[in-house]
């Protein structure tokens, strides 16, 4: 196995690998001898088909029977949670993707494709179930026509930008290893295939940037969102800097979420962890935290309203769970760092994005307060849809990585799948389906052995 | 005297006290406080005056199948003046319940008043017409009823159809309406008829559209069913004297009971108040306060509207199409949103799926490592997996 | 010596960012974020101390709007908890427990100067009148987000709950009859002329006329909607603290202004997120060439495609 898998050249704040045996994640290697139908998939299927009924459900009967939204608290779960929180925990595109190509952080290029479909699949399920949640869909079609856009609100930003994301930079960034697998597949293919990655190449700069100028923009929107309501959120949450703590709560989320599952997932399907590249996703994550715990908690001491966090109220309650939560989520992060235990890097991981939600979910709907005796829980087909919509992105999240080359491995990897599909699915092999192994790289691999 | 005298000068005539006179026209007023140009804002002088000025006008009468009620509503007055003065006022000039001839004589009678007032009179018509048998069910003086209203109503200035059967076919057309009993306008269509249903109406009623047509010239307004608005416009329940009992939530619900005892409100008994367009809730018969059904502790049963009284059954309830508000207030902030048992449940089971399966897999990752590890350093993977078939050259 | 395209975008990128920052808070764009008021702002005028609580406004609203009264209580009477898609305005009461005096207030849309909705609307289906400053619902353009629901101090615009065509419900100061030299209907059917109807600068000097003709008969002498959020069409005079009948003290400054100047600023003319945008673009190109130029040695080592 060759050494120098990395450029010799040194990179920013990191010293030359070490030539030892330890794993590498050096390319996106698909998920093999794991069939898609397990009945965990079975399970999640199971909830997406109950939830796209109870959603004609809902769009028969109107929002009011089915969910438990009401007239002081107009948003409920889909928008608060499904969007505000779960976009925010996937949205790794943004955040792995600013480090790793805009600060220049190598060292996390493996876990892209990861970041990038977690994304993809929670801004898709996200924008979905946003479409079943509005009350007139049918005049989305502004959208696209600006002269009615009102620029100051932070909810056409959100609409307009999200929308925009989406389709698409978010989703021309995910077409490589579809690309890939294409061209792996029919030798005919190749030439179109790879003058569309050509084109991708060309204007790769263009949709990347563009990718994390507007997830920063609406991510940050989200936050503005609730500067309206003013009085009604409480004072451990509203902030002028309320866009700016959400956009730096989601970095760290979203970093829990690229690396945690890639560590689940590596874990469920006995794939080796890079170190090296958690390490560092583990040591960013941690003092994105750190800076995020001061900024916040700055904010409330020069605002003067830290003290209400002592006094005996649920709110002082939800305050200082997340903030024990993402406080020692970052520590574990810090600690995993010494001691190589992954399980605390994992368990760091879950503690701090869980905080980071229950941040991002508060001021929407925990700290918000539009009057005395109104009070808001989701009903069972709002929460039953919300989970099925989310199942639908976890069920394609398995799918895609068994189809296409996500999960990050080793090279040595690659040809263990290779050879895996050629002798253990010869019947697949002659159709060609999953030709892995009949092109160059094999070959290549077989003049080596000889 | 001349032969044809006004109001005024009839009364005189007869020694009627002009206080009399204006206590007449302020009961006038009391019926049509809007929607009488006779009476609408103006002192019950400038009332008088106009009346008094009127020649009398000449009322014929003709009773078909009735029960001789709404002539009875006409004299049934607690003081007996009024009720002279009513008779004082209109030249009733054939009243077959009223006048002393009978048989020959009474045709006789009939065929003057209608020669001598021809295009002036106004026929009151009395009953229901029935159609069926050629309308031989009723004959007058050998002649079906249809045929004697078609010719009289012909020399008729005006034809106001008093009661609910003259309106619409009333008592005689409830099912299965042997007789084919109809209203005056489904007969008569050439004339102005004025419908004043109500078993029986209020006299005023009668007493207002008479002397607005002779007065000013011109009838009352109308509603789509010929009912002059001043009269059927509302519906009981928006005057009804128990409408805070109603606003209240207190009701009577059988007869007897504390409620009914207490007269509160009969609507829960099956008033038919809020369907029913008439304007007895206001006047009351016989010049008595609560001299009506619902002031006697009994629902109204609906008599003016023919979809109500034989339709609907007596207890049945109505729907309230105009709802009002109650007399009580929302406070200042009300309770919204609620949890159901269900969904905590759900919320509950969810987290601890996830917690749960987050403890299990974390607890798992140390020996995993070792197990991606030895498969890295097998790196023999080819020769692992091609135990069963032979390698082909590629 | 013939510029890269590189070059030329880096100094376009550097010469944009002065021109963007003076675009966002530069003189003039601080200056076009004063709001245009109303030319002849339209207003109702609520003497809480003149009501007494007959309720006639709640059915000639419904009458004058072509709404089904909400007899969702009783199925009997006209009985609304709070506004909601059938109940444009309400008459609630408010009764202390200790005996200290009560009061009613009718509530409805404030139509204030700088709404929470219209700020918040995303495609402008809540727009404010430039004459009347009414604020209007406009169903052609409205998404049903329900942001209006939550951007509004007073929780004043209302969801349709029920059904699949579902609107947005709220006053509108009777425009339909206004065109017609009508009245509101609230102000046509009240007995005791508590709710009024007029220009806003005539009854606010008419609110002024009462406070100082009854000296300590109205709460702090002053009339609620002059300055509060910024200024409001619907104007409150009160025996009570205007708290007590659910008129939040929200200072002079309207949410929007306070709130989303910044928003407004970092956004405007698009500037900052262009210059953003090309400086992303500058080193992201950077760092591919570098990428690029790993990804080529590492697929002759190995003899495996590379992955972008």
């Amino acid at each position: 196995m060759s050494t120098a898998t990395l450029s010799n050249r040194p990179f920013a704040g990191t010293k030359p690998p070490a030539t030892d045996n330890k794993p590498r994640w050096e390319r996106a290697v698909p998920v093999y001898g794991v069939t898609v139908i397990t009945p965990f998939f079975l399970a999640l299927v199971g909830l997406a088909i109950l939830s796209l009924f109870l959603t004609v459900y809902r769009e028969v009967v109107g929002l009011g029977p089915a969910s438990g939204m009401n007239d002081k608290f107009g948003w409920g779960i889909w928008k608060t949670f499904n969007v505000v929180v779960l976009t925010a925990w996937g949205s790794g595109a943004f955040a792995v993707g600013v480090v790793a190509w805009a600060f220049g952080r190598k060292r996390l290029f493996p876990l892209m494709r990861m970041a990038l479909l977690t994304s993809m699949l929670a801004y898709a399920c996200g924008l979905c179930l946003l479409g079943v949640d509005v009350g007139r869909p049918w005049n989305f079609y502004w959208v696209v026509l600006p002269w009615h856009w009102n620029l100051h609100s932070p909810m056409a930003e959100i609409a307009i930008c999200m929308s925009v994301y989406a389709s698409i930079p978010l989703f021309l960034e995910n077409i490589p290893p579809i690309l890939e697998r294409l061209w792996h597949v029919n030798v005919k293919w190749q030439p179109a295939v790879e003058r569309i990655e050509h084109a991708l190449h060309a204007f790769f700069p263009i949709i990347v940037a563009a990718a994390y100028l507007l997830p920063a923009m609406h991510q940050s929107s989200l936050g503005a969102l609730m500067l309206l309501a003013g009085q009604r959120v409480h004072p451990l949450w509203q902030t002028p800097f309320l866009p700016l703590l959400y956009v730096g709560a989601a970095t760290f989320m979203s970093f829990a979420c690229v690396a945690g599952t890639t560590m689940l997932c590596c874990l469920v399907w006995k794939r080796a962890m890079d170190m090296e590249v958690l390490d560092e996703a583990a040591r960013i994550s941690a003092w994105t935290i750190f800076g995020w715990l001061a900024i916040r908690n700055l904010d409330l001491l020069f605002r003067g309203s830290l003290f209400t966090a002592f006094h005996f109220t649920s709110y002082a309650g939800i305050f200082w769970t997340e903030t024990i939560l993402i406080a020692y989520g970052g520590w574990m992060l810090l600690q995993s760092l010494k001691t190589h235990k992954r399980q605390t890097m994992f368990v760091g991981y879950a503690l701090s994005s869980l905080g980071g939600m229950l941040y991002r979910f508060s001021p929407t709907t925990l700290a918000y307060m539009p009057g005395p005796h109104a009070m808001y829980f989701p009903s069972t087909i709002e929460i039953l849809i919300a989970l099925g919509f989310a199942s639908i992105g976890i069920a394609i999240f398995l799918i895609a990585v068994k189809l296409l080359a996500i999960l990050p491995a080793s090279n040595q990897e690659w040809r263990n799948m290779a050879a895996y599909y050629k002798f253990r699915k010869p019947a697949i092999s002659r159709n060609k389906y999953l030709g892995f192994f009949d092109h160059n790289e094999l070959s290549l691999s077989d003049k080596k052995s000889h | 005297m001349s032969k044809h005298p006004t109001i005024e000068e009839h009364l005189e005539a007869l020694g009627v006290s002009r206080r009399s006179f204006i206590q007449l026209c302020s009961v006038l007023m009391a019926t049509a406080p809007a929607g009488l140009a006779l009476t609408h804002k103006k002192s019950v002088f400038e009332i008088a005056a106009a009346i008094g000025k009127t020649k009398r006008p000449s009322v014929i009468w003709l009773h078909f199948q009735d029960c001789t009620g709404c002539t009875e509503t006409l004299l049934r007055t607690s003081a007996p003046d009024v009720a002279h003065l009513i008779l004082d006022v209109i030249s009733l000039d054939y009243h077959e319940t009223l006048m002393a001839a009978s048989g020959a004589q009474a045709e006789a009678a009939l065929q003057t008043a209608i020669a001598q007032n021809e295009g002036k009179f106004v026929l009151v018509v009395e009953g229901s017409i029935p159609m069926k048998e050629d309308g031989n069910y009723m004959q007058l003086g050998s002649k079906p009823a249809v045929q004697v209203l078609r010719e009289v109503a012909a020399k008729s200035a005006a034809v106001i159809a008093i009661g609910s059967c003259a309106s619409w076919g009333g008592v005689p057309s409830a099912d299965p309406n042997p007789t084919g009993a109809v209203g005056v306008d489904s007969i008569i269509t050439d004339k102005p008829v004025i419908n004043l249903p109500g078993c029986p109406p209020n006299p005023y009623n009668l007493l207002g559209v008479v002397l607005e047509y002779v007065t000013m010239g011109k009838l009352p307004a109308l509603d789509e069913a010929g009912r002059p608005k001043f009269a059927y416009e509302r519906v009981i329940h928006e005057n009804c004297p128990r409408r805070a009992h109603f606003d209240a939530g207190r009701f009577a619900l059988a007869f007897g009971d504390e409620g009914h005892r207490k007269g509160w409100c009969l609507y829960k008994m099956g008033c038919k108040g809020p369907v029913t367009h008439a304007a007895c809730s206001t006047r009351h018969f016989n010049e008595i306060a609560d001299c009506w059904p619902i002031g006697a502790g009994i629902p109204c049963v609906g008599c003016t509207e023919k979809d109500v009284v034989w339709k609907l059954g007596t207890f049945e309830t109505v729907p309230i199409h105009l709802a009002t508000p109650p007399d009580t207030y929302p406070p200042i902030y009300s309770s919204v949103g609620g949890v159901t048992v269900a969904a905590t449940a759900l919320v509950g089971a969810v987290a601890g799926v996830l917690g749960g399966a987050t403890y299990v897999y974390s607890q798992r990752f140390e020996s995993s490592q070792e197990a991606g590890e030895e498969r890295i350093e097998a790196g023999q993977a080819e020769k692992q997996f091609d135990k069963k078939s032979d390698r082909k050259e590629v | 010596m013939a510029i890269t395209r590189r070059e030329l975008i880096t100094n376009i990128g550097k010469a944009g960012v002065p021109v963007a920052v003076a675009m966002t808070v530069g003189p003039q764009a601080l200056q076009a974020e004063e709001l245009s008021a109303p030319t002849e702002p339209l207003s109702l005028l609520y003497d809480a101390t003149l009501c007494i609580g007959c309720k006639a406004c709640e059915s000639a609203c419904s009458a004058a709007n072509n709404t089904e009264p909400d007899t969702s209580g009783d199925g009997l009477h006209q009985a609304p908890a709070d506004l909601n898609v059938f109940t444009r305005n309400i008459i609630k009461l408010y009764k202390p427990e200790d005996g200290s005096p009560s009061s009613f207030v009718k509530r409805q849309c404030m139509q204030c100067f700088d709404p929470g909705c219209v700020a918040g609307c995303p495609f402008e289906a809540l727009y404010k009148d430039k004459d009347d400053g009414i604020v209007h619902w406009d169903g052609g353009k409205c998404i049903g987000c329900r942001y209006c629901t939550i951007s509004c101090p007073y929780s004043v615009p209302r969801f349709q709950w029920l059904g699949f065509n579902p609107v947005i419900t709220k006053c509108e100061l009777c425009s339909h009859r206004l065109a017609k030299g009508l009245k509101p209907g609230c102000t046509s059917v009240c007995p005791t002329s508590a709710v009024i109807f007029g220009k806003r600068s005539a009854l606010l000097l008419e609110a002024k006329r009462r406070i100082k003709s009854n000296p300590g008969h109205y709460y702090q002498d002053r009339v609620y909607g002059e300055t509060e959020n910024g200024g409001t069409q619907a104007l409150y005079l009160s025996r009570v603290p205007f708290e007590k009948l659910g008129l939040p003290e929200i200072g002079p400054t309207s949410g929007p202004s306070s709130t989303l100047r910044w928003q407004k600023r970092i956004y405007s003319y698009f500037a900052l997120p262009a210059v953003l945008y090309v400086g992303l673009v500058t080193v992201i190109r950077k760092n591919l060439k570098g990428h690029e130029q790993e990804a080529h040695e590492q697929e002759k080592e190995t003899g495996l495609r590379a992955q972008l």
